[in-house]
């Protein structure tokens, strides 16, 4: 683990010069980075347990956990691809892009989340979500009672890939643009897991976890990189280095907290 | 199903068009600045530091003038 952040070094000569060191991630970035992509993975491994759940339940658990495992696949295909590639790219042009989408990823998450928490838009609820894909599974089951089940398979695969992009989406946002892919995989992963085993132990959607609260803060913290990112790819030498993320995330937090309370009287709770 | 998660895909990045337009406009704007010579750094900072919370409370804001809506 690399403790880094603008660092001096004296030459042979005596002469003081600015070592690379200050692309390296200081302990404020890891931790960031690993908060950031475990909360996110978190919420989006929450939603695609949902449907798994719900097909495994209503259509039966082969079809619940081929098309889950067939969406892993091609994950890991996409992933695959997209990891050599990420080594090809000039690391400015990759903080650019990087940092462009995750503000607009970012401050749509966070977007949303401001306007649950006052009530314009519902609350995600996942025993609802669970409810509905269980009825209209089984109302598709009565129907066509004979045959493969592709339909099952088909609704897993789709839920497991599309919150999949957006984990890995995340990982390669948050991590790739500090050479953190390792660590931002190692948060999502730890989220995926611990989703999976929750699931697989009680056999219910996670409805009981906040889920707008999470949202919120990962819209912030997401929204925080972006800025960093997306400055630090213009030339921008942000004050304190990486910890100016930490400023970056109280600025969103700050706004994100200020429009909820300024718009409190059509508010409902934050949860 | 590859029309719905391709729609889906772009959906992850734009919900609302005209706050996906204010971000990409002011990275367009400071970039342009940045890369003709005419801002220092520390005003393109300063600039993204401003505009982006304020593209956020503009939308929300809007939103919210609106009233409530499915999600």
């Amino acid at each position: 683990m690399a403790f880094a952040g603008q660092a001096h070094e004296l030459t042979d000569s005596g002469a003081l010069i600015q070592s690379d060191a200050h692309l390296m991630p200081n302990l404020t970035t890891i931790i960031s980075v690993v908060g950031a992509s475990f909360a996110a993975s978190f919420v989006e491994a929450v939603e695609a347990l949902t449907i798994v759940l719900a097909v495994g339940l209503a259509r039966g658990w082969r079809p619940a956990l081929t098309g889950a495992a067939a969406a892993l696949a091609a994950l890991a295909v996409i992933v695959a691809i997209l990891g050599p590639l990420m080594g090809a790219v000039p690391i400015r042009a990759l903080q650019f892009v990087v940092g462009v989408l995750l503000l607009l990823f970012g401050l749509r998450w966070l977007r949303k989340a401001v306007l649950r928490a006052i009530g314009v838009i519902a609350l995600h609820d996942e025993d609802a979500a669970f409810a509905r894909e269980t009825h209209e599974l089984t109302e598709v089951g009565r129907r066509q009672a004979h045959g493969l089940d592709w339909i099952g398979g088909a609704a897993a695969f789709k839920a497991v890939l599309l919150e999949g992009i957006e984990v890995v989406f995340i990982v390669i946002a948050v991590g790739a643009a500090r050479g953190l892919l390792g660590v931002a995989s190692a948060g999502a992963l730890a989220a995926c897991l611990a989703v999976a085993a929750i699931g697989a132990a009680i056999h219910r959607p996670l409805a009981r976890v906040p889920e707008n609260a999470l949202k919120l803060g990962v819209g912030v913290m997401l929204s925080a990189f972006g800025l960093f990112w997306t400055g630090e790819s213009l030339g921008v030498a942000w004050p304190g280095g990486d910890a100016a993320i930490l400023a970056f995330i109280a600025l969103f937090l700050t706004v994100a907290l200020a429009l909820v309370a300024h718009l409190k009287p059509r508010a409902v709770v934050l949860a | 199903m590859i029309g719905a998660i391709v729609k889906q895909l772009v959906g992850l990045f734009v919900d609302d068009e005209l706050l996906a337009a204010a971000v990409l406009c002011a990275v367009a704007v400071v970039s342009a600045l940045k890369l003709s010579g005419a801002a220092p750094a520390w005003l393109v900072g300063l600039t993204l530091a401003l505009a982006l919370p304020a593209a956020l409370a503009a939308s929300v804001l809007r939103s919210a003038r609106r009233g409530p809506r499915g999600g």
